[in-house]
């Protein structure tokens, strides 16, 4: 679509009660029934189709939008329960902002049912694959003649299997522990390496949704004491708006 | 509201952790918009490739430098 230049539409971050206060600033309210939609005009000069689509190929411009829609959603938590939307949800006109809550009421009433006085921490696993090889004991020993270089190679990818096997098994003991202390738990795909820029293997990646965090603090401390010497260490980040939790669940 | 204290991390959250939450997760709308960040996966992974080619220019860069 051709935008106008000076032209506006309407950015929402996410949902919460249609009595929320909003902190002050550019935001503002746009309320249904018991729902409301936290909206700030942007310019379609920048968040028109086209626009946009090439704006997020701008890695400045997607970084300083992403980081003021994290920040909004933090600030909106600080005070409010809030059901985050994800990057990019723009609206024509206010009235098509209400009819979307009116039409999405019970899923979204539902979302923040769900979230309500609950925050999002995320748990990384990060194994040192050599550490994690060398806890394994002594690789097998060197085969002398001929066939050295085979069972070598044959030893090094057994060992390489074993690795792979143990880190799966540490990262499965891991989320099963932290789902314990959450009322909801996910774990989404690691971060490659080239994304991560870090020597080490993500082996989790994990989201959790609590009260208190204090629980899950201190089950990350223990699984750090038990694999901590193994190669695997373990981060929290945290807490978060809980982008991981506000999706309709699978068969609900 | 629970209040946790936010770890040191929190306060140099990369780029890549909220395209992660922010660009991956969170209620999708559908319907009456009249835009939105379609294909999300495809600009993740149009991203991937954007912020590898960056991290690779760094490390070039940094070792140039050396």
């Amino acid at each position: 679509m051709i935008a106008a230049p000076g032209r506006t539409a309407w950015y929402v971050y996410g949902v919460v009660d249609a009595f929320a206060s909003l902190p002050p600033g550019r935001l503002r309210l746009v309320e249904e029934g018991v729902l409301a939609a936290v909206v700030g005009a942007v310019p379609l000069s920048e968040f028109g189709e086209e626009a946009l689509a090439e704006r997020l190929n701008d890695r400045r411009w997607l970084e300083a939008h992403v980081r003021e829609h994290e920040d909004v959603l933090q600030r909106l938590a600080a005070g409010s329960t809030v059901v985050p939307f994800r990057f990019g949800a723009i609206f024509r006109e206010l009235d098509d902002v209400v009819a979307m809550l009116h039409d999405r009421c019970a899923e979204l009433t539902a979302a923040l049912a769900r979230v309500r006085g609950r925050v999002e921490m995320g748990v990384k696993g990060w194994a040192d694959r050599e550490q994690v090889a060398a806890s394994l004991g002594d690789a097998q020993p060197e085969a002398a003649g001929g066939r050295a270089y085979l069972e070598r190679r044959l030893s090094e990818q057994q060992r390489a299997q074993q690795v792979i096997a143990l880190l799966g098994d540490i990262a499965g003991d891991a989320h099963a522990r932290l789902l314990r202390h959450a009322d909801e738990g996910v774990a989404n795909r690691p971060q490659p390496h080239e994304l991560t820029g870090r020597d080490e293997t993500m082996v989790l990646n994990g989201a959790y949704l609590v009260g208190d965090g204090a629980e899950l603090a201190a089950e990350v401390a223990a699984l750090q004491a038990d694999y901590g010497s193994r190669g695997v260490s373990f981060e929290t980040t945290g807490p978060w708006p809980p982008h991981n939790f506000v999706e309709p669940r699978e068969g609900a | 509201m629970t209040v946790i204290e936010p770890t040191p991390l929190q306060e140099q959250v990369t780029l890549l952790e909220l395209v992660d939450r922010v660009l991956n997760k969170g209620v999708v709308l559908t319907g009456d918009i009249m835009l939105s960040v379609a294909d999300v996966d495809l600009v993740y992974v149009g991203l991937r490739v954007l912020l590898s080619s960056v991290a690779t220019l760094d490390r070039l860069q940094a070792e140039g430098a050396a």
